[in-house]
């Protein structure tokens, strides 16, 4: 575990590299990696940049990179693409939108598949942006698989998220309207010199006005990426977000909740594999097993037994 | 010609209407007896997808008025040819490529090719060239000269053709881009002019087509669509007003195919090339006339022979239509589609390399039955290398048999009359019309690309092709179809001057050293400015070539002016 | 352990058929590619080392492999990366070994089947720094 530590102090492209490709495969060791790593917070502002396919997300993150890296920040990027059902194979194409910023060196991209986790991302996702974050990225910017579905994961991991649409999507505004048009902090109308970019404001301008938020007025604003135009107004605004999360107390309540979840989801994943050593270590709960399997004994009655057996020990 | 009021039509028929009801019901007491439970009953298909079937017969063709939707070679709508009396009055150009090292080096091929009966130059250029920088740029490291020959300034375009008579033969350049062509095609022209040589007499082609910079060939540093096609059409009005018997564009179907589309895609999009450039040039100010004549067409000929010599002629009709329909061209020669022809590198086998000289022979051949202008056969070993000098005089052997042995040159489109054939043609055409109304339904071809709808359409094709090799669907002899024994096939490459980066970074530093840097700043200046104003920048390309600025100062004028473009793939 | 691979197209060369093709049909065998387009050395390292790469592609046609292929190996090597480096394009047989030598794991012709590659580099790709 010393070599871990040392993994960490160098903070070369390197090392964290081959960090997050354990913690990629979920292997032994990403136990311990992100144990190390959890207690290594960072300062990073996490942005998670969602909306539908075709919406320009990938040039619109490439854009942002470019101009915040020539600011000097130090930027992670994770980009989340679908895994194939059948074969359970991936494309990642982010980086052929992204290859201005091959010669940007303070700019670290990931690609991750979804692997079957649906949502929006991988289910690593959360676990890289913390090793991300324990490298001391100033600003880790998600990009969702954005198959049209509603994507609530990206929620729970970033700070601030700001969704992606173009116009004359209005029919997809409808659908999102009942799930993500509520969590956006930031609207952008990317390719905005596209007939109805003036009407998807409008229409955006009412539906934040009807959703009734007050304390943050989610802002939305006109981009079109391909001409890098558009992009400065954005990161003013994203990191206006960040001085209200910090100045409401959000910023710091967020991490609270976000540890705590994770203890949370922590013990549960544990402790369901304890029962299961358990039950395969007494033949009397396999037993029992069996019977639920056969419908003689009822499972309410059974998972009782077996956890306060377990408990009680 | 064609007198075409619709209750007579039917005179005009092929066949009388008896005949062809008697056929009919003939055939299907054929089918029903004595073809019925036979093998190869169900459906077969072209490469393209169109259904064929196990025999055709006149009802096929029975709606084809002959006059009106064939005619006589030299004739609208010049489905037989756009010549009257097409080989006899002059054989097919026996083209062959070169390009490699400097241009001292392919020179030297040059005159090799031409001493063994090649009638005309054409030149492939280095990737650094063709993508816009110079031989010392770092971003060309390890490809200087290295497939095709490295250009840098008008002291190597006078290098190249040194000795070659470029007032009497024609001079092809596979420039590619649009802002490689007009660098190019400025400083061969300069160069001309500078030998006292009159631009009227200049022959020869570029290929100038914005696809390949945006959609065929995939790069780090690629211009926007539109301003690589704003070049393509800067360079053929400057053509069509300066150098009247040049073409200063070859829409490349070829390429297109290569990378991966059907025959009939492979035309349609370079014909809905054409109308694009045609409705800018229009546009601008110019008449469909004074243009439409210099614009020539590029296809590549794969093995499905009928298909592809059905796609030439049909390639006739569709630009005639759209020449005569859509433009209202007066001129008769301007309702004339060139192509030239090279044969598919694609199809060509890296196991039992040999063979792709019958491939090749068997494509050329569909060519010349096809009616091309001009021909390339690829040679047997292009896919280890580029040609050595014996393989690529095997390739003008190959013409030389096609055109002195075969006797197909000495009667006009002799597959015309094949049932077969004809209808195979109208469909082809009929698909073509379909494929150019759908890319216009999605706001024309420089639109297509920027969404990139077009790059998805070859990736999957090229994608299912692969699919289909590797099941054996798509049969190749000897690699899915009777798999050769024979892996490693011994074959004599051609290697490219170890030496030729270096002279040419020499002859380049010498350059930069005596030349009049004042005078290139200047002119690289009015260049830059020029970008943002609606004007034709050739002049000024010009005036900057002459100025000894290299191709890779001005090319990164348009880098910077232009902006660059990501490529949308995935 | 799903084997993930950075395919790239070295240097200046055209052709993005056979990368794409190639990459698409790996991942229908199941693995996860990172599709870089037209790239440099360096910059191949580089998202390599970010994408934690199992395997290196690298796509050429346009006769760089003798420069820029053994480029690619070397600076990995310097930067510590063991990810397996391949080669597919148009190759002449007798570079093949000089492109071995350098350090380049195989060079596959334009007709190799595509299973091929992916059982090459399932053969030989072991994950884990552990």
């Amino acid at each position: 575990m010393e070599k871990l530590t040392e993994y960490f102090d160098t903070k070369d492209d390197v090392s964290l590299g081959k960090l997050l490709k354990e913690v990629e495969n979920q292997t032994p060791i990403s136990f311990e990696i992100l144990k190390h790593s959890s207690m290594r917070k960072g300062k990073a502002h996490i942005v998670g940049i969602t909306g539908p396919p075709g919406s320009g997300k990938s040039t619109l993150v490439s854009k942002l990179c470019k101009q915040l890296a020539a600011k000097n920040f130090d930027i992670g990027v994770v980009c989340i693409d679908p895994t194939s059902p059948f074969t359970q194979g991936a494309l990642l194409g982010d980086r052929i939108r992204m290859q201005e910023l091959a010669k940007t060196p303070n700019v670290f991209i990931k690609s991750l598949a979804t692997r079957g986790n649906l949502g929006g991302l991988a289910a690593s996702t959360a676990d890289i942006v913390q090793v991300l974050d324990a490298y001391e990225k100033d600003i880790i910017l998600i990009e969702t698989v954005g198959v049209g579905q509603v994507e609530l994961d990206v929620l729970g991991v970033a700070d601030t998220v700001v969704l992606v649409n173009v116009p004359g999507l209005g029919d997809t505004l409808q659908t999102l309207k009942a799930g993500i048009m509520e969590i956006a902090n930031l609207y952008v109308i990317n390719q905005a010199d596209r007939p109805g970019a003036n009407e998807s404001v409008k229409d955006l301008n009412m539906m934040v006005r009807e959703s009734g938020k007050t304390d943050w007025k989610p802002p939305i604003l006109k981009t079109m990426a391909t001409k890098e135009e558009g992009i400065e107004d954005l990161i003013d605004q994203i990191f206006q977000h960040k001085n209200h999360l910090e100045i409401s107390g959000i910023w710091k309540e967020k991490r609270q909740i976000r540890n705590i979840d994770r203890l949370n989801s922590m013990i549960q994943s544990l402790l369901s594999s304890k029962v299961e050593e358990y039950i395969k270590k007494e033949v009397v709960w396999q037993r029992k097993v069996q019977e639920v399997r056969e419908g003689k004994a009822d499972p309410f009655t059974v998972s009782h037994e077996i956890v306060n057996s377990l408990v009680n020990k | 010609m064609s007198n075409n009021t619709t209750n007579v039509n039917q005179e005009k028929k092929l066949f009388d209407r008896e005949v062809i009801q008697e056929i009919e019901a003939q055939k299907e007491h054929w089918q029903q007896n004595t073809v019925k439970g036979k093998v190869g009953e169900g459906q077969y298909y072209s490469d393209s997808g169109i259904p064929v079937n196990l025999l055709y017969t006149p009802d096929d063709i029975k709606d084809i008025d002959y006059l009106k939707d064939i005619g006589f070679s030299g004739e609208a709508p010049y489905v037989r040819g756009v010549y009257p009396n097409m080989y006899r009055g002059r054989l097919f150009t026996v083209r062959q490529i070169a390009g490699f090292g400097t241009p001292e080096d392919t020179n030297e091929r040059f005159k090799f090719l031409l001493k063994n009966g090649a009638t005309g130059t054409s030149v492939v250029l280095d990737l650094p060239t063709i993508r816009g920088y110079d031989s010392d740029d770092p971003e060309g490291e390890g490809h200087v000269g290295a497939a095709g020959v490295a250009i840098d300034s008008i002291e190597d375009v006078e290098a190249l053709y040194d000795g070659i008579p470029i007032d009497e033969i024609s001079s092809n350049i596979v420039t590619h881009l649009p802002s490689t062509t007009v660098v190019v095609m400025a400083m061969f022209a300069a160069m001309a002019e500078k030998k006292g040589i009159p631009l009227e007499k200049l022959s020869g082609t570029n290929q100038n087509d914005f696809l390949m910079e945006t959609a065929i060939g995939s790069s780090l540093e690629v211009l926007p669509p539109k301003a690589s096609f704003r070049l393509q059409c800067d360079a053929i009005e400057y053509a069509s007003k300066n150098l009247p018997r040049w073409n200063p564009v070859s829409y490349n179907g070829y390429n297109l195919r290569e990378a991966g589309t059907t025959a009939v895609q492979e035309v349609a999009c370079a014909i809905a090339n054409a109308i694009a450039t045609s409705e800018e040039l229009i546009r601008r100010g110019n008449k469909i006339d004074d243009f439409a004549k210099r614009l020539s067409f590029f296809w590549n000929l794969f093995n499905d022979f009928f298909e592809e010599i059905a796609k030439c002629r049909a390639s006739r009709l569709v630009w005639h239509e759209v020449m005569k329909e859509r433009f209202n061209a007066q001129e008769t020669k301007s309702h004339l589609m060139r192509f030239h022809v090279q044969t598919a590198g694609i199809t060509l086998t890296k196991v039992e390399p040999l063979n792709n000289i019958a491939r090749s022979a068997i494509q050329g051949l569909a060519a010349v039955l096809g009616g091309a202008q001009s021909l390339h056969v690829d040679s047997y070993d292009e896919a280890y290398s580029a040609p050595t000098e014996e393989s690529a005089l095997i390739s003008i052997r190959t013409q030389q048999i096609i055109q002195a042995e075969t006797n197909v040159v000495n009667t006009v489109d002799p597959l015309a009359g094949s049932y077969f054939v004809e209808k195979l043609t109208q469909e082809m055409a009929q698909r073509i019309r379909d494929y150019i109304a759908e890319i216009e339904s999605k706001g024309g071809l420089v639109s297509v690309v920027e969404s990139g709808w077009l790059h998805r359409e070859i990736s999957d094709f090229a994608y299912e092709m692969q699919k289909d090799i590797e099941s054996g669907k798509h049969k190749i002899v000897g690699l899915n179809y009777f798999p050769t024994e024979q892996r490693n096939t011994k074959v004599e490459v051609f290697r490219y001057p170890e030496s030729a980066e270096k002279r040419q970074k020499e002859k380049l530093e010498k350059l930069r050293q005596k030349r009049d840097q004042a005078k290139v700043e200047a002119a690289i200046n009015v260049l830059r400015e020029k970008c943002h104003e609606d004007v034709n920048l050739m002049p000024y390309i010009k005036d900057a070539v002459l100025a000894y600025a290299t191709l890779g100062e001005i090319e990164e004028v348009f880098r910077e002016e232009f902006g660059l473009w990501q490529f949308p793939l995935a | 352990m799903q084997v993930k691979v950075v395919m790239a197209k070295l240097g200046l060369d055209i052709h993005w058929r056979g990368a794409l093709v190639v990459s698409r049909m790996l991942r229908d065998e199941g693995m996860e590619v990172v599709y870089l387009g037209n790239q440099f050395p360096e910059q191949i390292v580089d998202a390599a080392i970010q994408e934690g790469a199992d395997v290196i592609g690298l796509s050429t046609l346009g006769g760089n492999h003798l420069t820029l292929g053994p480029k690619v190996v070397k600076i990995a090597q310097e930067k510590g990366v063991d990810a397996l480096i391949i080669m597919g394009g148009v190759i002449p047989e007798d570079d093949i070994p000089l492109l071995q030598e350098a350090g380049i794991a195989e060079v596959f012709g334009p007709e190799t089947r595509i299973e091929s590659i992916a059982e090459f580099i399932r053969s030989k790709v072991k994950n884990s720094i552990a």
